[in-house]
């Protein structure tokens, strides 16, 4: 399950691009944005686990603070439009790179991410029993800072707890939350009102 | 195949169907016979270019001609995606919420649960219905009165009393996500529901869910990477006038 960006003004490098990246089994989406125009928006609401992109549309952004905030800066591919010399680091890819050497870069970008996922054992996606117990808050409707004061935990362990239950379960919102958790009996429907 | 404004306008429909929702969208009335496509977005008053790049787009989701449409007259899009609107509303949305209500129906799921999908899917209803009137009274208004400033229509002392301080960026602060509880219920119906026996009709339900959800990322990338972009363009070159 692995969300790629490309930002790419050539339509051909682009097109290129999807052809190699659909080998990998491991990539489930790919979007695509021809110029920096709503890449923040994109970014924020597509949240990519790799973004790939051209270093002239980079320095063209007005800020770079798109780094820190939504990717890792160490799953930005940047693509360069001259040839680089052999062993060049894998996070650049040229559009002059073979597609072997392009395949073996974008594998060392994908694979870690992909693994997480792979050997994980197959009930990964069964909630903890800590995690039904942030759930059964959330599906009361409080905040993260209620739920942290009320567990003795921080702010922060609560949303990182959020997010693993959102990845496990497929559900984003609070109200989506509130009905996995009456169907599954983790709080009662009298319970909210 | 090639789209181009001289082939007939069925034999793009019959290339790829989907168009058929560019089409209804911008009104353009059937009964094509053999005209062009040229000949039927003439009749029908509507941009030629404007419904040739949605349409290439629709045929090839890859290749988004976002330049080209932040080039065209923002009225188009508006256009567009007011039609957008209506047809979720009185359409795409009242036909899931009933397919929902007949979950309620059917012997092996809980009361409770058709309950509360229909819960899910009303207050759903509630928020979608919010986020396009805003869209409609106030931002697009303000998209219309913007571009009307730069072509020289109105004057920028009647907009600047009409808007003395709204921006693209207020619409934002509002705007929330339409997809995500669209996505939400694919997963609750498909991985957490007792499986009812009659598939034909969930499937159903499913089908149009997913249609929805598909329709909705088209919606907001148009508005996230067309609109948005062409009207802080426009608010840029307003802004340069004024300190000119």
């Amino acid at each position: 399950m692995i969300k790629i960006l490309i930002v790419e003004q050539s339509y051909l490098v682009r097109k290129g691009l999807i052809q190699i990246l659909e080998q990998f089994p491991e990539v489930t989406q790919i979007e695509v944005l021809g110029s920096h125009m709503g890449l923040n928006e994109v970014l924020h609401h597509f949240v990519p686990d790799i973004l790939i992109i051209n270093t002239s549309i980079e320095a063209a952004l007005p800020d770079r603070s798109f780094e820190n905030e939504v990717v890792d800066p160490s799953k930005i591919i940047h693509l360069i439009t001259t040839p680089l010399p052999p062993g060049s680091p894998s996070n650049q890819i040229s559009i002059y790179d073979s597609k072997l050497t392009i395949t073996e870069k974008l594998t060392l970008c994908v694979r870690p991410l992909g693994m997480d996922d792979s050997e994980e054992p197959e009930n990964s996606e069964e909630l903890t029993s800590r995690e039904k117990l942030i759930l059964k808050h959330v599906a009361l409707g409080q905040t993260n800072k209620e739920i942290a004061s009320k567990l003795f935990i921080s702010t922060h362990t609560v949303i990182s707890h959020r997010k693993n239950i959102t990845r496990k379960l497929d559900i984003k919102s609070v109200s989506g939350l509130t009905v996995y958790a009456i169907l599954n009996g983790i709080i009662k429907m009298d319970d909210i009102s | 195949m090639r789209i181009h404004a001289n082939m007939k306008m069925t034999d793009l429909v019959h290339l790829n169907f989907e168009i058929l929702a560019v089409i209804q969208r911008l009104q353009i009335p059937f009964g094509f016979k053999d005209k062009t496509i040229t000949s039927v977005c003439q009749e029908a008053a509507i941009d030629v270019d404007f419904f040739l790049q949605l349409a290439q787009w629709f045929n090839e989701r890859d290749n988004f001609p976002q330049e080209e449409l932040i080039q065209g007259d923002p009225q188009w899009l508006i256009t567009y995606l007011q039609h957008t609107h209506r047809c979720y509303l009185h359409y795409q949305i009242p036909r899931i919420e009933k397919e929902i209500e007949l979950l309620e129906e059917l012997t092996d799921i809980p009361d409770q649960s058709a309950r509360l999908m229909i819960q899910f899917f009303r207050e759903y209803i509630r928020e979608f219905t919010e986020h396009i009137e805003d869209e409609e009274c106030r931002t697009f208004p303000y998209i219309t009165a913007l571009s009307n400033v730069i072509k020289g229509e109105i004057s920028l002392a009647d907009f600047k009393q009409k808007y003395p301080d709204y921006t693209i960026d207020k619409y934002l602060d509002n705007h929330s996500d339409l997809e995500e509880k669209i996505f939400d219920l694919q997963s609750i119906l498909l991985k957490y529901l007792p499986p009812p026996s009659n598939n034909c009709h969930f499937t159903n339900l499913l089908l149009e869910i997913y249609r929805l959800g598909k329709d909705l990322k088209d919606h907001t990338l148009l508005e996230e990477n067309v609109l948005i972009p062409k009207v802080r363009r426009m608010e840029a070159e307003l802004k340069n006038r004024e300190s000119n």
